[in-house]
């Protein structure tokens, strides 16, 4: 009866991108993940919905538990078994979810790429770093070996490694943090992807390092025309790097918009109470942040209401007990919420 | 937020606000380790003549990123391990002098919050066996007066000692572990609490939590802080005062509103540029990468000024010679150590303190 | 200030019953355990309770068949009830198996441990001298050392300790090692904690599940090392029995009586496989601590 049981959130209207190039390439519809975790389903994402199309880049923004890593597992197609995936995942047209394993992996391989957080863990620290991506190369492009290291030199040199046909044979571990997130970012391109999920992939680097990852991500992305994919808890990257912001709270999405608006008319709560306790420069030393009490909700059960409302400043009763609707307001921007900060009230 | 019986002595640590609680002179701390090749011995220069104060009720936050040799640095004040030379002068009392008995009166009154909040409590012991730990190590009271004060500093960082002290560290949440770590450290009284990256293992709106609860127990208790993290708006929010830490050399040190607001150092300028701030019309304007280049080895770093080889303003000179810290603008609070510091700038883009 | 309380809304309690469920105790923890529980209690307690026969002096017609009425497996060709010898010859097995690994846990992990702590030129003298024991095989230690003592279980078991501690030791030295590191000794230490502190209250419990792992896998090479000294004539000496002297003297009468050496034997092989299995499950268990 109420909006908790409808299947998933009714698909808005495609939000007018910053930079809305053509046709989507990624279309996210309606994707429900559910986890199993010590005989317990988790219910990691529960509606998300978004599109990229190639050149754009989108950020999903979320805490730990927030779904969005899930998400994008669930994208790549790199959940266990025992995950149930309900939704869509449309790439290029075709729908990913419930493809066959071969055919998902081909295309996994080829058209669709990730970065994790910790480059140290992506890379095999007994082998080399060249033949690590040559590998890669070779196992989906019929390449003879010495063309495939030709090209694994030459991602090298395109993810901006000063001497590559030198650093070809070096060890994981003769590179520092950066170098390596590169490495991974080269093997990561060694097929011409059309898209790429960075999840987390500068978190666990330096501030300077990770403005010049991030650079070379936006190079990339304008020279092989890649769409891009997100995956932070850092506001600050997506307000800097993003065209279009999906924020996530509990497997939810709490609000979704191009990137000025969402940072320029704040609907959700939830993004209200993000932004607010982030630290900035702009602030005076030793200024209380202004804070939400408490944590995230159990994802082991099905919420009724917001999974916010135990939290949130403006919760009343209703929010406890009715699944905020999707609304759209202004055109392009999607929250879920029945008491929205900013403009316009509700309809 | 006494402890009753025995008075335990609370020698040192008297200090007046305002008054120099610790000083670090020409701290260096090094570590013998094998090369890359692992045949030949290397020395790895963690810190390197690095001196601050930190006055009574004050924080002084270090800004370093990694390699800079902060935690290093943290260590090093606590005698754990001893600094290869220099002195750190606990309320006059130099702590690199004391051994046994002297040494660890002298340390209770400087305490540590970790970064992992789980992997800095034992995962077998209770709460409440976890907070008492520090005062059953210094004998302090009998085991009910024990009890009592760590009920009393359970309350104080907003855990209720009835729910929380009996669970184990795996059934807390990392704002509460860290709460614990909290309590811990606030157990003895110390003079100063040590935090090396203590919130930033944290979820966002937690560490807003955390922030706000140092702000509180500095307030209460008069408590000072050395707040150790990579991350210049964390630091900024906290700090009264700001070290700069390049590759276990201090660059810059100052009043928080002069070093953010007039970076003299390049590296200084660098970092902060290098932030994203959470304002999409403020970071698209800019296209320079904050810093440039990779950050030299500790092995073997370079010669003279230590940030040259990413320098943009790197001559002859500073290869020659390492600068020393020098006033900035005439201000000896605002010192910074380079030949070529950046000149003010105009004050147009000072950046409005407002809320989000 | 009331900033923990609201935290409490909901997961923990969802958290702790996921904790209690994954600490159900399993069916391959229990039913190996089981057999163990009860072969103990037989071995240690049937004979206070209920009238047993003695296991030696032959007050019964020799070669009786098992399943003979008042003796379950027969009686040997001296005349004793090969139940009643199996029950006093399991005493030996497990008294010299546990009473081993209790040694090797305790003496060798604080050896262990100790070394790991102090570290510098204390642990590489406490782990030289503790390798030249590992370096040869251990039946050959304890042959060479149960030659030297005397012939009765006590001495056995010290026999048998020349090999287990070392290898405690070793074990208890690397989880220690593993342990001090990590950060919350590091506080413990910046709190204020000396090394008895340390090692008695962080160290040890840290370390405990790990070394008791470890001394339960041990019992079973152990108790198959008594028996094989047994089987020599360099454990227990006959007419007492133990398991390993049953399958001695046993082997002589294999062709006509092939049930003497078959019976403990296969005591032997059930014990060894469910303390091997027990040792593995609990592994399991830790590992995923």
């Amino acid at each position: 009866m109420s909006a908790a049981d409808a299947p998933g959130p009714v698909l808005a209207p495609p939000p007018a991108g910053e930079r809305s190039a053509g046709a989507p390439l990624l279309e996210v519809d309606g994707l429900r993940v559910t986890l199993v975790a010590r005989g317990r389903q988790v219910h990691a994402v529960d509606g998300l919905s978004y599109r990229v199309a190639a050149g754009q880049t989108v950020a999903i923004i979320g805490e730990s538990g927030s779904g969005k890593t899930v998400s994008s597992r669930a994208v790549m197609g790199l959940l266990p078994p025992s995950a149930r995936v309900e939704g869509h995942v449309r790439f290029a047209g075709v729908d990913l979810v419930g493809l066959p394993e071969r055919e998902l992996r081909r295309r996994r391989a080829v058209d669709l790429a990730i970065v994790l957080q910790d480059p140290a863990r992506s890379l095999d620290p007994t082998m080399r770093i060249g033949p690590q991506i040559t590998e890669a190369i070779r196992a989906h492009l019929p390449l003879s070996r010495r063309a495939a290291r030709e090209r694994a030199i030459e991602l090298l040199g395109r993810v901006r490694i000063p001497e590559p046909r030198r650093r070809y044979d070096d060890y994981p571990h003769q590179l520092s943090g950066g170098m390596r997130q590169r490495v991974v970012i080269a093997a990561a391109l060694s097929c011409n992807p059309k898209l790429l999920i960075a999840d987390e992939a500068t978190t666990a680097l330096d501030v300077t390092t990770q403005a010049q990852i991030m650079h070379l991500l936006v190079e990339l992305q304008a020279e092989l025309g890649m769409a891009l994919v997100l995956i932070s808890h850092d506001l600050g990257l997506a307000a800097t790097y993003t065209d279009e912001v999906v924020v996530m709270y509990a497997g939810r999405t709490m609000e979704h918009a191009p990137t000025r608006e969402l940072f320029h008319n704040v609907r959700s709560p939830y993004t209200k109470a993000l932004l607010g306790a982030i630290p900035r420069l702009d602030r005076p030393p030793h200024d209380r942040l202004p804070v939400v009490q408490g944590r995230p909700p159990d994802l082991t059960r099905r919420m009724q209401g917001c999974p916010f409302h135990l939290r949130c400043p403006s919760a009343a009763e209703r929010c406890a007990a009715e699944r905020p609707p999707e609304v759209v307001d202004p055109p392009g921007h999607r929250f879920a919420c029945f008491f929205p900060h900013g403009e316009g009230n509700l309809p | 937020m006494t402890v009753t019986g025995p008075a335990p002595a609370r020698s040192p640590v008297a200090t007046a606000p305002g008054e120099v609680l610790l000083a670090a002179r020409h701290l260096v701390q090094e570590f013998p380790v094998r090369d890359r090749s692992g045949l030949r011995s290397a020395v790895v220069h963690a810190v390197s003549d690095v001196s601050f104060e930190v006055r009574a009720g004050e924080t002084l936050g270090i800004v370093g990123e990694t390699g800079s040799g902060k935690s290093t640095l943290a260590r090093a004040l606590f005698q754990a391990p001893r600094p290869k030379s220099g002195e750190v002068l606990l309320a006059g009392q130099d702590l690199v002098r004391l051994r046994g008995k002297a040494l660890l009166g002298a340390r209770r009154h400087l305490q540590m919050v970790f970064q992992d909040p789980f992997g800095s409590l034992d995962p077998r012991w209770r709460v409440s066996d976890l907070v008492e730990e520090p005062l059953a190590c210094y004998r302090v009271g009998s085991k009910g007066e024990r009890r009592r004060r760590v009920a009393e500093v359970l309350e104080l960082v907003g855990l209720d000692p009835g729910v929380f002290g009996g669970r184990k560290p795996r059934q807390l949440s990392g704002g509460q572990a860290q709460r614990v770590a909290i309590a811990r450290a606030l157990a003895l009284e110390p003079a100063l609490v040590v935090c090396d990256e203590a919130v930033s293992s944290l979820d966002v709106l937690v560490q807003a939590q955390v922030l706000n609860l140092f702000e509180d127990l500095r307030e209460r208790l008069g408590l000072s802080y050395l707040f150790i993290a990579h991350d210049l708006s964390l630091v900024k929010q906290v700090s009264d005062r700001v070290a700069v830490l390049y590759l276990g050399r201090l660059c810059e040190v100052g009043p928080a509103a002069a070093v953010y607001g007039r970076p003299a150092h390049p590296y200084t300028e660098g970092l902060l540029a290098s932030i994203p701030p959470p304002d999409p019309d403020a970071g698209r304007s800019r296209t320079v990468v904050g810093v440039q280049g990779e950050p030299p080895s500790p092995i073997d770093p370079p010669s003279g000024c230590r940030f040259r080889t990413r320098c943009p303003r790197a001559e002859a000179r500073c290869a020659a010679e390492p600068p020393e810290l020098a006033a900035v603008d005439g201000d000896p609070d605002h010192q910074v150590a380079c030949h070529f510091p950046l000149p003010a700038v105009p004050p147009p883009s000072t950046p409005v303190p407002s809320g989000p | 200030m009331a900033a923990g309380a609201p935290e409490l809304a909901v997961p923990v309690a969802a958290r702790e019953r996921a904790v209690r469920r994954h600490r159900r105790v399993p069916l391959e923890l229990v039913l190996p355990g089981g057999f163990l529980v009860v072969l103990t209690a037989a071995c240690f307690l049937w004979p206070l309770v209920r009238s047993m026969p003695g296991p030696i002096n032959g007050n019964f017609i020799p070669d009786l068949p098992a399943l003979s009425p008042g003796h379950l497996f027969g009686t040997d060709p001296i005349g004793n009830d090969v139940f009643a010898r199996i029950l006093y010859g399991g005493r030996v097995s497990l008294e010299v198996g546990l009473g081993v690994s209790f040694l090797g846990t305790v003496v060798g992990g604080a050896i262990g441990a100790y070394a790991a702590f102090k570290g510098g030129i204390v642990q590489a003298v406490i782990m030289r001298v503790l390798d030249v024991f590992l370096a040869f095989p251990a039946l050959v230690i304890a042959l060479v050392v149960a030659d030297n003592l005397g012939k009765n279980e006590l001495d056995v078991i010290w026999a048998i300790s020349f090999f287990s501690i070392p290898a405690n030791a070793r074990i208890a030295r690397a989880a220690t090692l593993r342990q001090i590191n990590q950060p919350f000794m590091v506080a413990a230490r910046l709190g204020g904690a000396r090394d008895g502190w340390m090692l008695a209250r962080h160290v040890a419990p840290n370390i405990g599940p790990q070394l008791l792992t470890f001394s339960l896998l041990g019992v079973p090479v152990v108790i198959l090392i008594e028996a094989a000294l047994d089987f020599l004539s360099l454990g227990v000496p006959p007419p007492n029995p133990s398991w390993g002297n049953m399958i001695s003297t046993g082997y002589q009468y294999l062709s006509s009586d092939p049930a003497l050496v078959i019976i403990p034997g296969a005591f032997l092989l059930v014990t060894v496989m469910c303390f091997n299995l027990v040792g593995d499950a609990l592994r399991a268990r830790w590992d995923l601590q």
